[in-house]
């Protein structure tokens, strides 16, 4: 496709990749739905219940800790929403998929809806005028530093998640490289990468699983404790 | 660009990876508060491990951001 300017428009791989995130959780929440709509409410769970047993009541809880239990209710679907699009997308990189959030347009739009949640909520407890004259507060030439604020956990979340999950990407590319390198040192067996097949696992456990998963929920954490902040205490 | 220019390049990759020094510092001294809050009270282990992940993971995004910086001047300016 070209654009009328004359640049063609380029379709980056990982639209193919979230396409087929998503499409792997619409699936399984699919799944899921039918075992609990076949399920016997008074027995044990057990199966795709008890998983999505689990998943509710560990969004529930770290909602309700942080925000309160009345607005919990209202941000906990947007919150389990982006835990389990976060999740797996960081787990593709493990059946070969390119991941959508090593791509800083994705991490970006994350960072956006939280962004401005935290400020729809400001403006809901504070009123419009209040949220304006919040800026000026405690005096007028504060209003640098607020609009610094106020850009400053978009930056840092959005570039939290990619760096990490891009470096990671990077770093096993790089090893890849290496141990192709090493492994093709040995005579007879030509260029199958077999020092890299021993060691790949425990660094592919490390990038992808633990820290793709701590970044999940660091993000879920510091979107719910930032929504919560602008909760004002009865 | 010259070689000179590919080697400067080079060594202001290497100068931003230097952000990791103090964050593995810091990293370091919150393990050892970690330790401490155990051996004050083992029952809370579990609590405090988590929240130790949690702080080593956002200290952890100083580095990352020199990171970021190096994989920048290593790929885009060649």
């Amino acid at each position: 496709m070209i654009l009328s300017s004359g640049q063609p428009i380029v379709v980056q791989v990982e639209v193919f990749s979230i396409l087929l995130v998503t499409a792997g959780i619409f699936v399984f929440l699919f799944m899921v739905n039918a075992a609990i709509v076949k399920s016997d409410p008074l027995a044990k769970p057990k199966g795709l219940v008890l998983i999505g047993m689990l998943y509710y009541e560990f969004i529930q809880g770290l909602t309700n800790d942080n925000m309160g239990k009345k607005t919990a209710v209202k941000y906990g679907p947007y919150i389990g929403a982006i835990a389990m699009f976060m999740a797996v997308s960081n787990l593709s990189g493990l059946i070969g998929l390119s991941q959508p959030t090593a791509n800083y347009s994705v991490t970006l739009t994350l960072a956006l809806i939280t962004f401005f949640l935290i400020q729809s909520t400001k403006i809901h407890y504070n009123g419009v005028w209040g949220y304006i004259k919040g800026f000026f507060e405690p005096f007028a030439p504060f209003v640098v530093m607020n609009l610094f604020g106020l850009v400053a956990p978009l930056l840092s979340m959005s570039l939290r998640l990619f760096g990490n999950i891009t470096s990671g990407g990077t770093l096993m590319q790089l090893f890849y490289l290496f141990t192709g390198f090493l492994s093709s040192l040995f005579p007879f067996i030509g260029n199958f990468n077999f020092i890299g097949v021993f060691l790949a696992p425990f660094l592919h456990s490390y990038f992808d699983i633990f820290s793709g998963l701590i970044q999940m929920y660091i993000f879920i954490m510091l979107t719910t404790i930032f929504i919560g902040n602008e909760i004002p205490q009865e | 660009m010259g070689d000179i220019g590919r080697g400067l390049i080079a060594v202001g990759a290497g100068l931003a990876v230097m952000t990791g020094m103090m964050t593995g510092a810091g990293q370091g001294y919150a393990a050892g508060k970690a330790v401490e809050a155990v051996g004050r009270n083992p029952e809370a282990e579990g609590k405090i491990r988590s929240m130790l992940i949690l702080g080593a993971a956002i200290a952890e995004t100083c580095a990352i951001y020199g990171m970021l910086i190096a994989f920048l001047l290593m790929f885009v300016f060649q």
